[in-house]
């Protein structure tokens, strides 16, 4: 008697949540339409998009500078979002049934191109000339272009006036290697923490490392040089020494960020995605000095607009004005804080003085490197999961920095090899 | 004399829970408190000067998503107990030739790495046309459950006295009437076991989520969560506010699912 | 009144169980197959689970060993020419210099998670399975860690450990000690997956192993009492013994699930600092997307290791089934 009224409710209940699903995704689905439906009236279709952007909603500036550019086309823009560190395997698992439109994190774009999953410019048409040069070259393999960066960031070295005028330190002094330790031994003893950043054992920490090791006058094809170790060693002693600490293993950069927010720390190195953050609280950033003076070379982040491969190859020629739409002025680099990729952009958005594009971030990005600069192309991955694996194990003091250095470059060697 | 005594469990009892539950307290915690003291050094016990912003956040986006990630948790479990039961039996108590390599197929089938399963079911419900479903999430779901129902159901039934099913064939029940009269009701603590691994599984499941569920206009909580992470900053008041959030209504269905069994077992006692 | 079973009947059924197993030759045959062969009426009852594990899991299977013996880079991945390259990729895995830890990790986690995991969810079992006010609620609260999603239960246990700001360490340093660098120090990484890994085990052999109490029928309990034996002989004589079918699938599932934890590891130390809490699942995972340059192969052929594993493992479930029957 029992088990066929169970079922029912059992029924009900599954009817029910249905039923409530169903009017859910009309709902969701009508919202959609609607944008689309203004569109679409021209000519269009449905195009796909995928980014990188998944905390940026539908009310986002980066979707509204989507919309404005469908709007424009007479088409429709079908977004998604997708953690970054899953782009890889999401586009590989999606190789039948790619998206039209896909952003990826500038050094993963030689990684596709090179697995025959985007188009090169000469394909899908794409108008690059007005990129600037140092930027566009991450998404450069072998002479064709897979992409173009929809803007870039970079990275620089935040502090806190209150910590430092506490401590006795004087901003102007912070020239070189020697000097920016020297600032964080006064913090420390001041009763503060020094630095903050990010030295996870992930892209991100290579990311971080590298104004230091480019700054070193170190080079990604040798990790085991002498200036490479000094560089490593630089992080590792001030670990050691207390005047890092011990959780930059373990931050990302936002983790990192949110260190920094407690007030405790002297500086911080992080991206120019928290400008906006630093100029509430008026925090200072300065560039990352060289070893003895000067600037370090900061690497450039920021993703790429790529066009993925499509069996219907008609449809680049509408794609490709969709990346041109994001791309020309500045509109799809403001959306996203980042610096704009064309010179003429960048200088219209330091003069509106743009968080994260300021007449600062400008300048740091033009003196920025991509990581996959120097013709390293795809064995940038190689070499960088290897010089991450090294900072942990220096920073871990599970080896001494040139061993852990020496380390990696077997492995890089063996890989490359192969 | 006796009532101290059941007392002094219960507070014990109350005390494991506790310590059972820090963690949870300190994703509340976390929840709670200010951007700027997250992470202060030392930490506050206690979120003095509460930040409510996630929680602002998480009620005005979340609902959608936890209600899908509900259908999709019972939808999995009414699959995979229809699955896995009789084969359950069968394995127990049919004892067919060749099942025992049924059942350590399974064993081995959980084994395969979860990115190949994806991999594998992207295509399959690609040319079924049931990606970003919540029907491809609960099949996909599904199979994190199914060996595991396989094996429990062959576990638990293998303990049903054969008396008691020859009776039932003496009584003219054909193999499917025995199986739903007898073997079901009986079995009602296996089945609720397994109903409960199979929802908590469904319900937190994230990889099939985000692989076959990426573009759906009817997403789960785990990919709820992904709202509040960015290609460089997370907010974790709203993250952890949205573990809080979601997993209030699903304690609630734990706490009655409890209940439920334990009254039914002792009806079961009663019963025949 | 309640369907009594004795210790014959469940011993009786596991004779024929696993006489069935061993070939048909010594099976007895059955009164019931009247109607239809008793086979048949089986395979009907699998059929369906059957054709699902045809479509879902062949498939994946296939294609993960197929990875393993090709040289795959992500263009053959997705063109589907890779060259066959026969133990290649397992040599390779095998001389690599993670090899040595990521075993030894793999092992140290697996059998310390189960030894804790297990022993400490009997435990609580047998204390919920008094009857007191609240049991059945404190139970169920034992289950919540389960609803969080792993990224978020792996996050607060990464935030409690932290070195800075964590309230493990700060707790330390009130009693006079000193930090910890739990998560990023190599003597202590492997350490604090464990004890994460531990928590989020409990409620699952918690669960199954009250199931398992209660599938005891209280006769053997009156009986043992009437005997005069003790709380503690009861328990070790008659509840332990008669636990064991369900022991041992939960054993075996926790160590099947222990083999593949992923997410805990992989978002609270990523494996490291170095290789130091490297395990199989998660040195695939690396080789495969979670590093820098994808290596399908390699890391199907340390998926495949995996499974090889837990291969060896259901033969030893199967044979102690066998000796539980002999016993």
């Amino acid at each position: 008697m029992k088990t066929p009224n169970k079922r029912l409710r059992i029924v009900a209940l599954l009817a029910l949540g249905a039923g409530l699903a169903g009017t859910l995704s009309a709902c969701s689905a009508s919202t959609t339409t609607s944008a689309a439906s203004a569109t679409t009236a021209a000519a269009g279709g449905t195009y796909t998009l995928w980014d990188p952007y998944p905390n940026r909603d539908a009310t986002s500036t980066w979707a509204v500078a989507i919309d404005a550019c469908a709007t424009q086309l007479g088409i429709t823009i079908k977004r998604n979002s997708g953690n970054t560190g899953d782009t890889v395997k999401d586009l590989t698992t999606a190789a039948s049934n790619l998206p039209d439109i896909a952003m990826v994190d500038n050094p993963k774009v030689s990684t596709l191109a090179d697995a025959g999953l985007l188009t090169t410019a000469a394909e899908n048409g794409l108008d690059v000339s007005s990129i600037s040069a140092n930027i566009l070259s991450a998404g450069v393999l072998n002479g064709e272009t897979y992409g173009v960066p929809v803007g870039a960031n970079t990275l620089g070295l935040y502090y806190n006036p209150t910590v430092l005028a506490a401590a006795g330190v004087d901003i102007a002094t912070v020239k070189d290697f020697a000097s920016l330790t020297a600032a964080l031994q006064k913090v420390v003893a001041s009763g503060k923490k020094g630095i903050t950043f990010s030295a996870v054992g992930t892209e991100e920490g290579t990311f971080q490392f590298l104004p230091w090791f480019w700054g070193a006058g170190a080079d990604l094809t040798k990790l085991d040089s002498d200036k490479s170790i000094a560089a490593l060693q630089l992080w590792t002693d001030w670990v050691k020494n207390g005047l890092a600490p011990n959780s930059v293993l373990q931050n990302t950069q936002g983790t990192s960020w949110d260190e920094f927010k407690t007030g405790d720390y002297g500086f911080a190195e992080n991206g120019s995605w928290f400008q906006g953050d630093a100029d509430t609280n008026k925090w200072g950033v300065i560039q990352v000095p060289g070893v003895s003076g000067g600037t370090a070379p900061a690497p450039t982040g920021g993703e790429f607009i790529t066009i993925p491969v499509q069996k219907d190859t008609s449809r680049y020629a509408t794609s490709a004005k969709i990346v041109e739409c994001l791309t020309n002025g500045s509109a799809g680099a403001t959306a996203l804080g980042y610096v704009a990729p064309t010179s003429a952009g960048a200088q219209a958005q330091a003069a509106a003085t743009t968080a994260g594009a300021n007449a600062f971030w400008v300048k740091a990005v033009s003196d920025a490197k991509p990581r996959t600069a120097d013709n390293l192309g795809t064995n940038y991955g190689i070499i960088s999961e290897q010089l991450y694996t090294a900072m942990q194990n220096a920073l871990s003091g599970a080896m001494s920095a040139s061993d852990a250095l020496k380390a990696g470059q077997i492995a890089v060697d063996a890989k490359l090899k192969k | 004399m006796r009532k101290l005594r059941a007392g002094t469990t219960t507070l014990i009892g109350v005390v494991l829970t506790a310590v059972m539950l820090f963690p949870l307290y300190w994703m509340v915690n976390v929840s709670l408190t200010q951007p700027t003291m997250l992470r202060k050094d030392p930490p506050s016990l206690f979120p003095f000067d509460p930040t409510f912003d996630g929680y602002r956040a998480v009620l005005s986006q979340q609902g959608p998503y936890l209600l899908t990630s509900l259908i999709v948790g019972l939808g999995t479990v009414a699959l995979t107990v229809a699955l896995s039961a009789p084969a359950g039996y069968a394995l127990a108590k049919l004892r067919p030739r060749g099942g025992g390599t049924v059942s350590f197929i399974f064993l081995i089938a959980q084994m395969i790495p979860t990115i190949i399963m994806a991999m594998g079911f992207y295509l399959i419900f690609n040319s079924w046309g049931i990606l970003d479903t919540p029907w491809g999430l609960i099949l996909a779901d599904s199979t994190l459950a199914v060996p595991f129902g396989v094996l429990i159901f062959t576990a638990f039934m293998s303990g049903i006295p054969g008396e008691l099913l020859a009776a039932a064939h003496v009584d003219g029940a054909g193999p499917w009437r025995t199986f739903r009269s007898i073997v079901m009701p009986i079995s009602r603590n296996s089945v609720v076991t397994v109903a409960l691994f199979t929802f908590l599984w469904a319900w937190s499941d994230f990889m099939y989520a985000s692989t076959l569920d990426r573009g759906g206009s009817l997403q789960p909580i785990t990919m709820g969560i992904y709202r509040y992470i960015g290609n460089n900053t997370q907010d974790w008041n709203a993250i952890m506010a949205t573990a809080v959030v979601a997993s209030i209504p699903a304690t609630f269905l734990l706490v009655i699912a409890q209940r439920y069994v334990a009254a039914g077992v002792t009806a079961g006692a009663l019963k025949d | 009144m309640r369907i009594a079973k004795t210790t014959n009947t469940v011993d009786g059924d596991d004779v024929g169980r696993v006489t069935g197993q061993a070939g048909p030759v010594t099976r007895t045959p059955r009164t019931r197959s009247a109607r239809l062969p008793s086979h048949l009426v089986a395979w009907a009852f699998l059929a369906p689970v059957v054709l699902y594990l045809a479509v879902f899991y062949a498939y994946p299977l296939g294609r993960n060993v197929d990875l393993s013996f090709r040289d795959y880079t992500l263009r053959s991945f997705i063109d589907g020419t890779a060259k066959f390259s026969g133990f290649d990729n397992y040599v390779e895995v095998i001389h690599s210099p993670t090899f040595v830890p990521a075993l030894t990790n793999t092992a140290v986690f697996t059998f310390v998670s189960i030894a804790f995991q297990f022993s400490i969810g009997l435990a609580l079992a047998v204390f919920f399975f008094k009857k007191f006010p609240l049991a059945a609620t404190l139970r169920a609260l034992f289950l919540v860690p389960w609803l969080l999603p792993l990224l978020v239960s792996a996050s607060v246990w990464a935030w409690m450990l932290n070195s800075e700001s964590g309230i493990v360490n700060s707790g330390l340093e009130h009693l006079g000690m000193h930090q910890i660098n739990w998560l990023t120090s190599p003597q202590w990484a492997l350490v604090s997956v464990l004890i994460a890994n531990i928590w989020i085990g409990i409620p699952f052999n918690l669960v199954l192993m009250y199931s398992g109490l209660q599938s005891i029928p209280g006769e053997v309990y009156e009986a043992a009492s009437l005997d005069g034996a003790s709380k503690w002989q009861v328990f070790w004589r008659i509840t332990f013994p008669l636990l064991r079918p369900v022991s041992a699938i939960t054993i075996l599932l926790g160590l099947v699930y222990t083999l593949k934890v992923f997410d805990i590891i992989w978002i609270m130390t990523r494996g490291g600092p170095g290789n130091s809490s490297v395990t199989f699942a998660i040195w695939s995972y690396r080789l495969g997307f979670g590093g820098g340059s994808p290596d399908l192969s390699p890391a199907a052929a340390v998926a495949n290791l995996l499974i090889l594993v837990a291969f060896a493992f259901g033969l030893v479930y199967i044979r102690m089934q066998r000796r539980l029957v002999e016993l």
